[in-house]
């Protein structure tokens, strides 16, 4: 007699998800499967569009991230026109990029998953909220406030406006950093760093708590995929893609992001909304990769900057045999080594000489049919790719987002989870909470990866194969 | 002159009505109000805006709402809501961000809520509804009685005109 629980909507993560798991006689876990269960579908109201509002309008996929797709648009958009952008825009592009790295990454860990951490996943789930997290550790609130202020200020500095600024444009950006701005941001960054590297300080402590989760959150031998610069550094806005395998092996290095179709290969289920993308030389469901910090942070010779230096060799130790960080639950670690790395990147960026040089874009009109433009978004590798018609107008999109590579690898991850902690006969709010923690390791944004925005209250059922509930928890 | 009145008009752009609350604060940001009003059109209301509303006397939401007659104003008083949770929580409810601003500053502004109805939500709508868009200056009326500027200012006064 099969049973299914089914876990929905899945809390503290952004857009609208439902997790099943299918259970055998014995209670054990058969399957894992974590559906997206609404549709957007901006690929398809794009067609038709001119190639110039395509860094507007996809910017609207997400309130979060919204900078991270400006970007691979106008990425997408500068090889539409086939030009290289001015080196000071180039600059200017990273440090509104870093930026938002760090707001998303502060959200993600501050605010989502903060309580679980903080609290413990078996703590009453009235108070496991970012509340409860204000009542314990308010400093530690206020911090994250204040990191994710600085974030969007320098985007809004950078860019006239916090949400969907459109200053970064094909060819570069529409205007210079004045001494004004310059200053500005630069006198802001101490303070963040200050931040991030006492929050990184404080989570290391926090470590030897989560032995267990760590062992079973997405402990999983997968490939790892992300950009990394000419020289294997850290990379988040330019740059070639690598992948490693499990083992650690670079497996593909030096990829043109031109190339990613010869990588990545995108296949569809039926109970879910969300792509499958996969690595393609390996097949489906083989091919199964991750991107994001953990992915990034793996496949990085180094950082580049000393703090952050000495942190990813601190990360590197959580993996205590030879190889990549194969945990998940390690998400929160590289996210907090990132946003030390993206600070200290930033303040070398503004002092560079030229950095207030004036020349900032380069003109063109279409000169190419095809365009495809890769970075790396707080989540993940951010892929878009555009085909245009003689007029300009938009004739085909794919859009590959984050939380879509990383689709098989949460689902693998819950299996996981839910093998170790799920107890088929009884529901236990800790045990149900883990499967859905898994999840947040990942900080998926399911407006990117489906573009619905919504929200319910939680209700997970354990049915018999009858269709009978024989258990039920809620979440008003 | 520091602000102590802030305007926040927030929705998504590219679903038709939704999009009042921001195109509202557009429009409010093109007059010349006083140096104590501070205008924001944002896409969603995201925690940092907490310590910006923690600072503030007044502070006024704009949004659409489907549980209104498609043009209708409403305009209630807000007060902080721990139970006001957002599920997702990349975006907040009003409510939350002041429980917010009571539990971390220990001060929370005196809050409005001036809802629009709106008659169409899809995804892909650039424009508002002809019903909606009959709203837009009752609503910036609205916001400048709330803040005590009775007197619109004058066609003229638009920065730009």
């Amino acid at each position: 007699m099969s049973r299914t629980i089914t876990i929905e909507p899945v809390t503290r993560i952004e857009g609208h998800a439902r997790i099943s798991l299918q259970l055998a006689d014995t209670g054990e876990v058969e399957d894992a499967r974590f559906h997206l269960t609404q549709f957007r579908g901006f690929e398809k109201f794009c067609e038709g569009r001119p190639y110039r509002e395509m860094p507007a309008l996809t910017a609207r996929t997400c309130g979060i991230c919204p900078v991270s797709h400006l970007l691979a648009s106008n990425k997408a958009c500068d090889d539409l026109l086939a030009v290289s952008i001015p080196p000071t825009a180039e600059k200017l592009r990273r440090v509104m990029n870093l930026a938002q790295l760090v707001q998303s990454h502060a959200l993600s860990f501050f605010h989502l998953s903060s309580p679980d951490l903080l609290l413990g996943w078996d703590a009453d789930p009235q108070s496991r909220n970012v509340f409860g997290v204000m009542q314990q550790y308010p400093d530690l609130a206020r911090d994250g406030i204040r990191l994710r202020q600085i974030g969007q200020t320098i985007i809004e500095i950078l860019g006239g406006k916090k949400i969907h600024p459109t200053w970064v444009v094909p060819g570069g950006v529409s205007e210079p950093l004045s001494e004004e701005k310059h200053k500005a941001i630069q006198t802001m960054l101490p303070e963040g760093l200050e931040i991030a590297k006492r929050t990184y300080a404080s989570f290391k402590t926090l470590l030897p708590k989560f032995k267990d989760e760590a062992s079973h959150f997405g402990n999983l031998p997968t490939l790892f995929l992300s950009l990394v610069s000419e020289t294997g550094q850290l990379e988040h806005t330019t740059g070639l893609l690598r992948v490693k395998d499990a083992q650690g092996r670079i497996i593909e290095d030096k990829v043109p992001p031109r190339d990613y179709k010869r990588l990545i290969g995108e296949a569809v289920e039926d109970f879910s909304y969300m792509k499958f993308p996969y690595y393609k030389p390996m097949g489906y469901p083989r091919g199964i990769y991750r991107v994001g910090p953990l992915a990034r942070l793996n496949n990085a010779d180094s950082c580049g900057t000393p703090y952050a230096d000495v942190a990813l060799a601190e990360f590197r130790t959580l993996q205590e045999d030879a190889g990549p960080v194969a945990s998940s639950f390690h998400y929160h670690y590289a996210r907090l080594v990132e946003i030390i790395h993206a600070i200290e990147r930033m303040q070398r960026i503004l002092k560079e000489p030229d950095i207030l040089d004036t020349r900032v874009r380069a003109h063109a009109r279409g000169n190419r049919e095809e365009g495809i433009g890769v970075s790396e978004a707080p989540r993940g590798t951010l892929m878009h790719h555009y085909k245009i018609d003689e007029h300009g107008l938009i004739k085909w999109v794919d859009l590959i987002i984050a939380t879509g590579h990383n689709n098989l690898a949460m689902n693998r991850s819950i299996k996981q989870v839910a093998d170790a902690y799920v107890d088929g006969n009884q529901l236990k709010e800790g045990m149900l909470n883990r499967v859905e923690a898994v999840i947040r390791c990942y900080d998926p944004c399911l407006s990117c990866a489906s573009h619905a925005f919504g929200q319910m209250p939680l209700v997970i059922e354990l049915k018999d194969a009858s269709g009978e509930v024989i258990d039920r928890l809620c979440r008003d | 002159m520091s602000a102590t009145a802030l305007v926040i008009g927030y929705g998504s752009p590219i679903r038709g009505d939704d999009a009042i609350g921001p195109l509202v604060a557009d429009r409010l940001q093109q007059l010349a109000l006083p140096d104590w009003v501070r205008v924001e059109a944002r896409h969603i209301l995201t925690a940092e805006l907490a310590a910006d509303m923690a600072r503030m006397a007044r502070v006024i939401f704009l949004d659409a709402g489907v549980d209104l007659p498609p043009g209708e104003l409403r305009c209630q008083p807000l007060q902080p809501d721990t139970s006001a949770l957002s599920s997702m929580a990349h975006f907040h409810d009003p409510r939350e961000l002041l429980a917010w601003c009571q539990g971390l500053y220990g001060r929370v502004p005196e809050a409005w809520l001036i809802t629009a109805g709106g008659a169409e939500f899809d995804y892909g709508h650039f424009r508002l509804s002809d019903t909606a868009a009959a709203a837009v200056q009752p609503m910036m009326q609205a916001v400048l009685e709330q803040l005590g500027l009775h007197t619109p200012p004058a066609e003229s006064a638009l920065i730009g005109s």
